[in-house]
């Protein structure tokens, strides 16, 4: 085995900038978890505490609530991204008169910034002034009131997330759509299969790689959303949609209790590398395992 | 010849005079050439006091010294997490921060910020000849150490007060009706027997006439803590609950069993009618935090509320932004009977004194060129504009400017109200734990808007949950 130089120096600046950014900072916030930190306590030192941050973690309701909400949440989110990106990934393959005009459309919310995209909304679900309670109360008289109903502004974030971030997804599977090859198509409708069955066992199968790509994404950005949300919600009403990523900000920050923000973010980390083990697992692994048998 | 010397000594004193003149006039530019190219970041909450400085005091100051100055202007959270973050981790990016009156506190007991008197006094060339410690109100005080040191120059000083809509309450028909209804002239409220009233009345009068009116207003958003503050800083003082109910003295007690009044029979009284007032306010009170109360207000959607000063001149003058312009009534906020005597005696507030400064973080990389922007925005002769564009006083002069006479008149005497009432109102208690205490007390007053719990049970968790945080902070033994 021959030493590759180049391919290290060529491998350095990314080395390098994940170590920087990415190792140390870690490894930083690991050695923090184990320390009680709050710098507006009667002592602001840092006091080693050894696991205590993750057995209170375990006990408090607040944290997993917010991971339940997370969860739900992601859940939501993703699977109707994931469909309904496919369905318009699947127009956006046909002809029609003004393709090219929607398909740019389509991709806009994309290049607004999330902080954004959560104040739009905001404007726009604000009780009394927002027109979607204004048009909700003409059209079926119902009252929307995100203060109060949690239920609703919990749908609503998941709403500005599909709205946001459908597109991407769209795009990453109308490029995968694209480069399938014609034959596997032909030969199955030669063979007298019907359009569900050609989706079930010909589509479906060859986008796989491109859908796991894009559900690990969006699932890893689901389960840290922070920006759209507080400014949509702050969080509220109660703890409705205080997401996991917005109670490790009002640990971190405002409340400034940096050793269990840190052992939240620490565990919060480990479960989403989980899930998305499970996920790989249940849908590639196996399929994999099947294959060489 | 007499005649021809004199007009030669004349002469002379003039020309000296003219080379002594401009060296005392452009004290900015000669201690401005020392840091010219210096670029002094800040941060600040976006209020119209700070875009006053943004839009006028900075490119100002910049004309006359060439010390370039940014000013961030952003959310209230966002203020505290940029600026905390960057004097914590000591990177030096803002030269100046924005201490609201509440966190000066938990700045100081962190060492945060540099002693301005004390910089001041060491470098006496960065005194500008116009600023003057002493110039400020008593407002001032809150920025000081225990030796009177100064650590943030006052640049917004407001109270929230009771604002009442005079169009409505001076109209014949609605009087005549108010009076059928409750057999009592309307009259701004005095008390908070005679505020529900009114709320109650004019919700009824709005929903049978079909018009977009309410009663009150209501800070009560249901994720921010704008609601917190509503009720401990706006409410329980009106009800003869002081410091959030935390006696400091005390081994700092919230709770009534051991000596605290967080979940005594005045907190829970001033939730019962806080909640109440909250159902006949508009809808989206429950998303309200002070800057839609504001709006609420100045889109003409309610009769009366309390209202942060910094919106009330805006609300009543601005034409642009306001729909009330011209008929806004200002008062003292309602109180139980006897609160207003006690307070009168010295013995508790009415209300919440807001207010902030800037502050020179010690982790500034440009010290000397930020003391001379300090100086600029606390001189007296900025002062008037400044008070106009944005309802602020810091400088006891400022009260008696013209401009700022003619403003108050416009606003139905706010500015006297400040001067001669401001004493009723206090800041918020020297506390050096008050995001941590509020954080830990937030989720069970969310429940309680939201109707999960009950108000008495409510406040019970909340001393509990409060005691709870102190002794994990250290405070509480």
């Amino acid at each position: 085995m021959r030493p590759n130089t180049v391919g290290w120096l060529m491998l350095a600046p990314t080395i390098a900038i994940l170590g920087i950014f990415g190792i140390i900072p870690f490894i930083y916030v690991l050695y923090v978890s184990f320390h009680q930190w709050n710098p507006f306590g009667a002592s602001p030192d840092m006091i080693y505490n050894g696991a205590n941050n993750f057995r209170r973690l375990v006990f408090d309701t607040e944290f997993l609530t917010s991971i339940a909400f997370t969860m739900k949440f992601a859940f939501f989110a993703v699977l109707s991204e994931i469909a309904l990106g496919y369905l318009l990934a699947q127009l956006f393959m046909k002809e029609f008169p003004g393709r090219g005009f929607f398909r740019t459309i389509h991709t806009l919310p994309l290049i607004v910034a999330p902080i954004v995209v959560g104040s739009v909304w905001r404007l726009m679900t604000t009780p009394s002034i927002g027109i979607i309670p204004y048009l909700l109360k003409s059209w079926f008289g119902y009252d929307l009131n995100i203060g109060r109903d949690a239920t609703a502004a919990f749908a609503l974030t998941v709403i500005m997330d599909i709205w946001h971030w459908t597109p991407l997804v769209t795009l990453t599977l109308l490029a995968a759509l694209l480069a399938l090859p014609k034959e596997p198509f032909e030969q199955a409708q030669i063979d007298g299969a019907n359009r569900r069955q050609i989706f079930w066992h010909v589509t479906l199968p060859m986008i796989r790689p491109a859908i796991l790509a894009t559900v690990f994404i969006r699932l890893m950005d689901a389960l840290r959303t922070v920006d759209e949300v507080w400014m949509l919600t702050s969080g509220g009403p109660g703890a409705a949609t205080r997401f996991v990523g917005l109670h490790i900000w009002k640990i971190v920050f405002p409340k400034t209790d940096y050793g269990y923000g840190a052992a939240i973010s620490v565990i919060v980390l480990y479960l989403t590398l989980v899930m998305c083990w499970l996920l790989y697992v249940a849908l590639v692994a196996r399929r994999e395992r099947k294959r060489t048998f | 010849m007499i005649k021809k010397s004199g007009i030669g000594i004349a002469a002379l004193a003039l020309s000296l005079l003219a080379g002594v003149m401009p060296a005392q006039a452009d004290f900015w530019s000669d201690a401005g050439a020392k840091y010219k190219g210096v670029v002094l970041r800040g941060v600040t909450e976006s209020t119209p006091p700070s875009n006053y400085i943004k839009d006028v005091l900075a490119p100002e100051f910049e004309k006359k010294t060439g010390i370039k100055v940014q000013i961030e202007t952003t959310s209230w959270d966002q203020m505290y997490d940029k600026a905390i973050k960057d004097m914590e981790a000591k990177t030096g990016i803002y030269d100046m921060v924005y201490i609201e009156q509440d966190i000066i506190y938990a700045y100081l007991a962190r060492n945060f910020l540099v002693d301005i008197s004390k910089s001041l006094k060491d470098d006496p060339s960065l005194k500008a000849p116009e600023f003057n410690e002493t110039h400020f109100t008593t407002f001032a005080n809150y920025f000081k150490n225990a030796s009177g040191d100064l650590f943030g120059i006052p640049m917004e000083a407001f109270i929230k007060v009771y604002l009442y809509r005079t169009d409505l309450f001076s109209d014949p028909k609605i009087k005549e009706a108010f009076k059928k209804e409750t057999g009592k002239e309307l009259a701004p409220a005095k008390t908070h027997q005679e505020y529900t009233q009114i709320a109650e009345f004019f919700t009824k009068y709005g929903k049978d006439n079909g018009t977009e009116l309410w009663g009150t207003t209501a800070q009560a958003h249901t994720g921010h803590p704008a609601s917190w503050y509503e009720f401990f800083e706006s409410i329980a003082p009106t009800y003869g609950l002081y410091n959030w109910g935390i006696d400091a003295k005390n081994n700092f007690a919230a709770s009534v069993a051991n000596g605290g009044q967080m979940n005594s029979d005045k907190a829970k009284a001033a939730m019962k009618y806080w909640l109440h007032l909250r159902d006949i306010a508009p809808p989206e009170s429950a998303a309200s935090t002070w800057t839609e109360v504001g709006t609420t207000f100045a889109a003409g959607r309610v009769a009366q509320g309390l209202v942060y000063g910094e919106n009330a001149a805006w609300i009543a003058s601005d034409a642009e932004k306001s729909k009330v312009v011209g008929k806004v009534g200002v008062a003292l906020p309602p109180t139980e009977p006897d609160v207003l005597k006690e307070v009168e005696a010295g013995k508790g507030y009415l209300g919440y004194y807001d207010g902030g400064a800037f502050g020179l973080p010690v982790t500034s990389k440009n010290k000397q060129a930020a003391l001379l922007f300090l100086q600029f925005i606390g001189q007296d002769s900025v002062q008037p504009d400044w008070a106009v564009a944005a309802p602020r006083i810091t400088n006891t002069a400022t009260y008696d400017d013209p401009k700022v006479v003619a403003m108050d008149k416009k606003l139905n005497g706010y500015y006297t109200m400040l001067k001669d009432q401001g004493k009723l109102f206090a800041g918020a208690p020297p506390f050096p734990f008050h995001a941590q205490v509020r954080e830990a007390t937030t989720p069970i007053f969310y429940k309680i808007l939201l109707g999960e719990v009950g108000p008495d049970e409510g406040l019970d968790q909340m001393a509990a949950a409060a005691e709870a945080e102190l002794k994990n902070l250290g405070y509480r033994k």
